[in-house]
């Protein structure tokens, strides 16, 4: 063999192995593994969030009016539209179908309270209204996907700067609206990325600092901030908020069964009154 | 019919029934806030139900009126509990009432509560859900 077929038969030994080792290592499933005791006492070591956070909506309503997004032009000429049938008591019904508020909606106008999980790598944020109400911000040191199923509340990793979870979300639908109330807000259209600090602000106010890059209908970073407080009284703990349920009342069947019965309701969300 | 033209039927008499209905977290301008009307009559019916509570209230507004049925809609039950220390059994069907509410602009029989009180008994309840906006407020609660 000279050295000509010796080339050969390496090249060829490089370029039939290689794919297969190589390609065995890619589909090598990513385990999660089984938290250690370690791991539950470090979450000791977090700050409480524990408790009920509620939402200050007059903030909410503050911040609409004196920290406007840096809309696009079509955008601003949207959300001006909105304002003015809000105005005029024709609020626009961006959430009446009853989707998920979605990401950055939820954390912008929510109306409805929260609870916050830490457990070994993740961080669980659930609503108390929307029966899908929740996030999932992984906090174990992974990547975002590359390319990650858009969802309504994206693909979320944090990590703690201290007592101040940082979370990054992408992989939100085009769909989910940048809302500054209930009826004025913008589709994002794609390519949106959230970057959030949430912190403790003395004992009892939860402060979740957002930064929304929608590159589609904003023309910069937009910066604003949402205050929650926490409650601790039992009567307040988080209910049960199933969004659907308000197109039913319960009512019997034919047989006297329990039933949910469908009822009307107006363009506007509103049950269509008695006539 | 065939089987396949019964699913298609009922699927289409569902598509219509949810076509005309729409609910969830809506802004509350259809209703007049400069306006606050009184109802004075009884409870027919409670709906604690999310996103919105609505209770029936059977009565008239001004003395003479013909006794009408008037829908009062307010925020979510963990709302209410929260910013105005209701629960689910507050108000009954049956309970006599007088209803302080911000009217739907449309003149329709509707209106937002914004204060209810039992005529038995002289307890209210009101439903400003922007009345929650301080940590624990069950301190507040127990003043």
């Amino acid at each position: 063999m000279n050295s000509k077929h010796l080339f050969f038969m390496l090249a060829l030994m490089v370029g039939v192995v290689t794919p297969s080792f190589c390609g065995a290592q890619s589909t090598k499933p990513i385990i999660n593994p089984p938290p250690t005791a370690k791991d539950w006492a470090n979450l000791a070591k977090l700050p409480d969030w524990s408790g009920v956070w509620n939402p200050k909506i007059s903030d909410q309503d503050n911040q609409a009016k004196t920290n406007m997004p840096p809309w696009v032009p079509a955008a601003n000429e949207l959300i001006q539209f909105q304002l003015a049938e809000e105005k005029a008591g024709r609020p626009p019904p961006l959430f009446v179908n009853c989707l998920p508020e979605a990401m950055p909606s939820w954390m912008l106008i929510t109306h409805n309270a929260m609870e916050v999980l830490f457990t070994p790598g993740r961080v669980t944020m659930l609503g108390e209204s929307d029966g899908n109400r929740l996030r999932r911000i992984y906090t174990d040191g992974r990547s975002h996907p590359e390319d990650p199923d858009p969802t309504f509340h994206g693909h979320s990793i944090g990590k703690w700067e201290g007592d101040t979870l940082v979370v990054d979300t992408v992989g939100i639908l085009p769909q989910s609206l940048i809302a500054i109330s209930e009826a004025a807000g913008v589709p994002n259209n794609g390519d949106m990325r959230v970057i959030e600090r949430i912190h403790l602000v003395g004992k009892d106010e939860l402060h979740d600092e957002i930064e929304v890059i929608a590159p589609h209908v904003l023309t910069k970073p937009w910066k604003t901030t949402r205050i929650f407080f926490r409650q601790r009284a039992r009567k307040f703990d988080i209910v049960e908020g199933v969004c659907l349920e308000g197109y039913f009342a319960p009512g019997k069947d034919k047989q006297g069964n329990d039933v949910f019965l469908p009822i009307q309701h107006d363009v506007g969300g509103n049950r269509i009154p008695p006539q | 019919m065939k089987f396949k033209n019964l699913i298609c039927l009922v699927l289409s008499v569902f598509t219509f029934i949810f076509s005309m209905q729409a609910s969830a977290h809506h802004s509350t301008t259809m209703f007049d806030r400069e306006k606050v009307l009184t109802i004075s009559g009884a409870v027919k019916e409670v709906q604690w139900t999310n996103p919105h509570v609505a209770i029936f209230v059977f009565g008239t507004i001004n003395d003479g009126d013909t006794p009408a049925l008037w829908l009062m809609e307010m925020t979510s039950p963990g709302n209410l509990v929260r910013a105005g220390g209701w629960s689910r059994n507050a108000v009954k069907a049956g309970d006599k009432v007088v209803v302080d509410f911000s009217p739907l602009r449309n003149g329709a029989k509707g209106g937002a509560l914004k204060k209810i009180t039992l005529v038995d008994t002289g307890k209210f309840y009101t439903a400003d859900i922007r009345a929650q906006e301080s940590a624990n407020l069950e301190e507040r609660d127990q003043k």
